[in-house]
């Protein structure tokens, strides 16, 4: 026969202090493996979430991203003519030929970090329609002028509306502030791609992007650009190209599983504590058990339930701990680009799961030990002591 | 001291409470050892008498924009230099991506002059700046992928499509990364470039750290106007440079080094608390004796501060023994080269257990001590 759940949460009750104390104690330490994951997991998602499976990246062959890629600007001629890349309603063809350079700036917090400019045009903006404009307005070529994300302008000197930016002495004017739904472009500055070519005397582009018609002619597509010898250049599917750049997260990762791993192994050991604390407390009441008939096996279950939903109720404040940085928005480098990257915590309703899950194995691991004692309690001993 | 030997019983009285405790406690400050070695690793490079006179010189807007080998005559001739090379950031891949390590190009001729921290066999020294195809290797990364000097190793150009393929001529240790990046000669890679004759950055020694600012004043205000402004900053200010792209560490770590405090907090208080609730009989006994309340209440504080001291220590001084024996090279990724416990470190993770052990006894023990003596007496556990 089974021992009511109901008598677990009588006795979890009656230790009303030690009980909250250990429910803090793992609530904390599942607050902190949830906040780590929300944090790979939003640096991640920062990558996951952009791209378009029509959109291929066009880049120089040997480059692994648009940052130390350039080519002449005769060959987006040659790209921008290719059949299969899909076309307006006027005919032209959606293809926008960027370039891109990183400056050094300094952050709000005062040390300096690396951040991506982009010179883009109207069709940028076309094929990138997660954009929008939410202070201020579009840039004007010629003037000089940029549009920050509005993650960038909260964390960098000089980047709110109509402030003026100064790039190796010369002054650029924030015109206007864009977000783009958590996507890779906001830790982009975008300015015009004449003023930023002419600025870095760089006639050149650094990437081109362009839509083709459908899925299904985007292998040819690809082939067509990298077969082609005169222009030595490569097409990369730009869902593909931003994934690739989720490595920006590995260290994290590796630091993350290491934290929880350890903080795992001490929550154990914390649980394991306040078990055998009431299982030696309870000894009456486990050997009356016994003699009404409960058999050891019973007991075993009970006690391992109790300490499963214990540090299940801990996680759950974890949990409810760990939602509050949903949203915090953090930095970090992308070695890749090797410039920063914005993004944002995100508290998903499967990292909670994973922190419920952490919480109940740990509950599980330290149960057992005191949840075994309580079962091989002999209780002739224990009755008569 | 006559009380020694009555704490030491009661700390082992309920021992299996007491182990468990103590890992507890030592499982965290494992973790927060290792923390703010990591830490203080990353933002506290060491400082060496040679870091101390060097210079690294970049492109004013940022490590991207290159600058021409011309300014490097220029630099060698500013009042106070006593050698500089240039060099450029490769990037290549060996093998896999996966195997990532630092790996430049560099001007081979004053290399040595510049990095004297760097100990190189003479032999070998000579040997790689002779051998135009010749490579340089730290020793943590030669053994990590098991290099001999004489072995081929062959790079894979990911920014530059140029792929060199060279001879490991000497092995060093020490230098400003420890003996973890792998340097080849500039020429050749500027050959492989078709003679472009970009440079990244110019690292150069100074004669003295007092010369030291104005030499890197001098060379930014001479090339003001060239086609490549300069930025001249310490070596160590470059470094750090790096380590504020990563983000706020600085927050990450103590933030989690305090919630883990915290918990051992609870831990301790927890055991603090159900060890004295059972002993609160002895409480009356003791104070039937004629101890004071501030007695009884001593003794409970130093027997839950010698719990979490140890632990702390136990903590501590295993990260202080595992942590330089792992190739944290290849753990990290070529990231972290190694990290050391100091002793600071050490003092802190002692004092953090003192801390954990006071405050967790504090409140249960308060209360204990203030009850009157009769009621203790009657109490059951």
């Amino acid at each position: 026969m089974k021992i009511p759940i109901k008598y677990n949460f009588r006795s979890l009750t009656n230790r009303r202090v030690g009980t909250l104390m250990t429910m803090l104690g793992i609530g904390l330490t599942v607050a902190i493996v949830v906040v780590m994951l929300a944090m790979v997991h939003g640096l991640d998602a920062t990558f996951t979430d952009s791209g378009d499976e029509l959109h291929l990246i066009v880049i120089r062959q040997g480059s692994q991203n648009e940052v130390n890629s350039y080519f002449n600007r005769d060959l987006y001629e040659i790209v921008r003519f290719l059949p299969d890349v899909a076309r307006d309603e006027n005919n032209q063809p959606l293809v926008a030929g960027e370039i891109i350079t990183v400056i050094n700036q300094q952050r709000l917090t005062g040390e300096t970090s690396n951040v991506t400019i982009r010179g883009t045009d109207e069709m940028g903006f076309r094929l990138r329609p997660e954009l929008s404009i939410v202070q201020g307005r579009m840039f004007q070529p010629g003037l000089r002028e940029v549009m920050v994300s509005e993650t960038l302008s909260n964390r960098f000197q000089d980047m709110r509306l109509g402030d003026t930016m100064r790039i190796d002495e010369r002054a650029w004017s924030v015109v206007g502030i864009f977000e783009a739904g958590g996507t890779a472009v906001e830790s982009e500055i975008l300015a015009p791609y004449e003023d930023v070519a002419q600025e870095w005397n760089r006639p050149i582009y650094s990437s081109l992007l362009l839509r083709a018609e459908s899925l299904e002619v985007i292998p040819s597509l690809q082939e067509r650009i990298s077969d082609d010898q005169r222009i030595q250049l490569q097409a990369v599917s730009q869902k593909k190209y931003f994934e690739d750049q989720t490595v920006a997260s590995t260290g994290l990762k590796a630091l993350a599983v290491f934290i929880a791993l350890i903080i795992g192994i001490g929550s154990c050991f914390a649980i394991m504590n306040m078990m055998y604390g009431t299982v030696m407390a309870r000894r009456h009441e486990i050997a009356t058990m016994r003699a009404i008939g409960f058999r050891r096996r019973n007991i075993l279950g009970s006690f391992v339930l109790e300490a499963a939903i214990l540090a299940l109720l801990g996680g759950v404040l974890g949990c409810l701990l760990a939602s509050s940085f949903h949203g915090f928005s953090a930095g970090t480098a992308n070695w890749a680009t090797f410039s920063e990257v914005v993004y944002k915590f995100r508290v998903t309703p499967q990292i909670m799961m994973q922190g419920l899950l952490f919480a109940l194995i740990v509950g599980i691991i330290g149960g057992f030990l005191p949840a075994r004692r309580a079962a091989r309690m002999r209780l002739i001993e224990v009755l008569r002591g | 001291m006559k009380f020694v030997r009555f704490l030491v019983k009661n700390v082992l009285r309920n021992k299996r409470r007491t182990l468990l405790t103590m890992s507890s406690i030592a499982v965290s400050l494992f973790l927060v050892a290792t923390l703010l070695t990591l830490l203080d690793q990353l933002t506290n490079p060491p400082e060496t008498p040679d870091s101390a006179l060097r210079l690294i010189t970049r492109h004013r807007i940022s490590l991207f924009n290159v600058i021409p080998m011309s300014h490097g005559e220029k630099i060698r001739e500013v009042e106070g230099v006593e050698a500089a090379y240039g060099s450029m950031w490769f990037g290549g891949v060996y093998k896999d991506p996966s195997n990532f390590f630092a790996n430049f190009s560099v001007e081979a001729d004053q290399f040595f002059e510049v990095n004297r921290d760097m100990i190189v066999p003479e032999d070998q020294k000579e040997a790689f700046i002779n051998d135009r195809t010749g490579a340089v290797a730290g020793d943590s990364l030669a053994e990590r992928f098991g290099w001999e000097i004489g072995d081929i190793i062959h790079l894979e150009g990911a920014l530059f499509s140029f792929d060199p393929e060279l001879t490991l001529r000497a092995i060093y240790s020490g230098g400003a990364d420890d003996g973890s990046s792998l340097f080849f000669h500039w020429d050749y890679f500027d050959e492989g470039m078709n003679r472009a004759g970009i440079i990244g950055t110019y690292t150069i020694r100074t004669s003295s750290p007092e010369v030291l600012p104005a030499v890197a004043e001098t060379i930014d205000s001479m090339l003001r106007s060239s086609t490549a402004p300069t930025k001249t900053e310490t070596e160590r200010e470059f470094i750090l440079g790096f380590v504020n792209m990563l983000g706020n560490v600085q927050l990450f770590i103590t933030s989690i080094v305090s919630v883990v405090i915290f918990t051992i907090v609870l831990v301790a208080a927890n055991t603090m608390a159900m060890s004295i609730r059972e002993r609160i009989r002895e409480v009356g006994i003791l104070k039937a004796l004629g101890f004071r309340s501030s007695q009884v209440m001593a003794l409970f504080l130093v027997e839950s501060v010698l719990l979490a001291l140890s632990g702390a220590m136990l903590g501590a001084l295993a990260a202080w023994l595992v942590l330089p024996a792992l190739n944290m090279a290849a753990i990290s990724g070529g990231f972290v080269q190694r990290l050391a416990v100091t002793t600071p470190t050490l003092l802190l993770c002692a004092g953090i257990g003192l801390a954990v052990g006071v405050i967790a006894a504090g409140y249960p023990s308060w209360s204990a001590s203030r009850r009157p003596t009769v009621q203790c007496l009657r109490m059951t556990a």
